[in-house]
């Protein structure tokens, strides 16, 4: 994935429709955004980093998962399977980009209320004591569609590809613009990159 | 989740330097009492072999089963447990749960064909259970310093003297058991077991500043910030308090005083030096915070 900063308007469409996508609880961000202000008074402006799981290829993650529950899948998107996770945690600990959430109970949007009809139909999906990431929403792309937080951008900051294509549209924008990666020191070859703003 | 947790953690994503909150708060407490508890028993169990201390080898036994006890009771899934075998390869957690289950094996074979007094072909199969519990003990020794090591995320941890100081831990927590049982049993192993605490203390005490000083030195901004938090921030109390105070000061003195050491010193000594280990290992693990996030080049390239 390619996330274009100079076309990110800091609108939280990505948050939102990944929460919607996947009913996911309070407190569990598959995608998020982080603003912050940059520079003095007058010459100020506000930064926006949308960050999501980065699907690294040497996934720090992977290797230290116990119970392979963090494990690749095809086309190297790296997810986690439910019934093998025993919420130790570590992926969590191992991860530099601070992309997964423990789910430790079943709870509601709206508390004492109780869960509203969607959140209901949603959280068949979510398993609690174990942990949760984003999977570039894999049910989406066997259907053949985009992820949802690529799909509802509406300034189309978000371009999802085949990076091992050196023509598909990401590779090309990678090597055209420069892209860079968050914290490559890390080591892991993460595989969501971005255009400086 | 409630309504201060969710807050909390709203907090820390908001925050330049998010803390972990996992592995130390909350449940997650018990991650830390189970490391604390089987790297006592794995230094029981070797200071119990060395100086022969056969009640010693069935405290620390007891001290490894309470350990992955407190651990099953920390993991979202503890029914799936077993499944933490899978993946020896790389993972240290597995690597620990190997470890902690062969100790539990051999140590229990060993204490129960001793307890019994079997002989005969019992003999060779009591040989098998010390080898098991042998290796386990040099993994569960080791562990839990690479468990942290392999932690990038929080670069405090991510540091190759981890795994040294928490062997040295082991030991100095195995010490104190001995400490503590000699005071109870009345049995006094030998002449130099304070003396080998204080060598292991200063060892100890060694790595942690030289952890600290790399982390200060040659760390990240996260790195630092851990620091910062245990030494002047967040975690100072419980750093100074528990640790220093309580972990070093406390037994130092104890061995100081000019009269002879009684039971009870030998058991206080014990005593303050695992509380000390306890509170060490607390303020390490809640002194981890996440890289930041917020670096973004400024122009192409």
């Amino acid at each position: 994935m390619v996330i274009d900063l100079k076309r990110c308007i800091g609108c939280y469409g990505c948050q939102l429709s990944c929460k919607a996508e996947h009913g996911t609880p309070p407190g569990v961000f598959f995608a998020r955004l982080l603003k912050h202000e940059e520079g003095k008074y007058p010459s100020v402006r506000q930064m926006f980093l949308p960050v999501l799981c980065n699907h690294c290829t040497d996934a720090p993650c992977v290797d230290v998962c116990p119970t392979e529950a963090s494990h690749y899948c095809e086309g190297g998107i790296v997810d986690i399977d439910h019934d093998k996770c025993v919420g130790c945690r570590a992926c969590m600990m191992a991860c530099p980009y601070n992309n997964r959430y423990f789910n430790a109970e079943r709870n509601w949007y709206f508390g004492d209320a109780g869960p509203t009809p969607y959140e209901l139909a949603r959280s068949a999906r979510h398993d609690t004591g174990v942990v949760m990431k984003c999977n570039f929403c894999t049910p989406r792309l066997a259907e053949g569609k985009l992820p949802a937080c690529v799909a509802n951008c509406p300034t189309t900051a978000r371009t999802f590809g085949d990076l091992d294509d050196p023509n598909s549209t990401v590779s090309r924008l990678i090597k055209d613009r420069g892209g860079f990666t968050l914290h490559p020191e890390a080591g892991t070859s993460p595989n969501v990159y971005y255009l400086a703003p | 989740m409630s309504s201060q947790r969710y807050d909390q953690l709203i907090a820390d994503m908001r925050s330049d330097y998010r803390p972990q909150r996992e592995w130390g708060e909350g449940k997650g407490i018990l991650l830390v009492v189970g490391h604390f508890l089987v790297g006592v028993a794995g230094g029981t169990w070797v200071m119990s072999s060395l100086y022969h201390v056969t009640v010693g080898l069935a405290v620390a036994f007891v001290l490894g089963a309470l350990g992955a006890l407190v651990h099953l009771a920390f993991l979202g899934k503890p029914m799936r447990a077993f499944k933490m075998i899978r993946h020896f390869r790389t993972s240290w957690i597995s690597r620990g749960f190997v470890g902690l289950s062969l100790f539990l094996v051999g140590s229990g074979g060993c204490l129960a064909i001793g307890f019994l007094g079997l002989g005969g072909p019992w003999l060779v199969l009591a040989l098998c259970a010390q080898g098991l519990a042998a290796v386990g003990t040099v993994i569960i020794i080791g562990y839990m310093g690479f468990c942290y090591t392999a932690s990038k995320g929080i670069p405090f941890w991510h540091s190759p003297l981890h795994p040294a100081l928490y062997i040295a831990y082991a030991f100095r927590g195995g010490i104190a058991a001995l400490l503590v049982i000699s005071a109870a049993t009345g049995v006094v192993p030998g002449d130099g077991l304070l003396q080998l605490w204080l060598g292991i203390t200063v060892l100890v005490c060694l790595f942690f500043g030289l952890e600290l000083y790399g982390a200060v030195t040659g760390g990240n901004q996260a790195a630092r910030r851990s620091v910062h938090d245990i030494l002047a921030g967040r975690l100072a109390l419980l750093f100074y308090g528990g640790t220093l105070a309580l972990g070093l000061l406390v037994p130092v003195l104890l061995i100081a005083l000019p009269s002879a050491i009684s039971a009870t010193t030998m058991a206080l000594i014990g005593l303050a030096s695992a509380a000390g280990d306890f509170f060490v290992k607390l303020s390490t693990v809640r002194a981890g915070v996440y890289l930041p996030l917020r670096r973004i080049p400024q122009t192409a390239g």
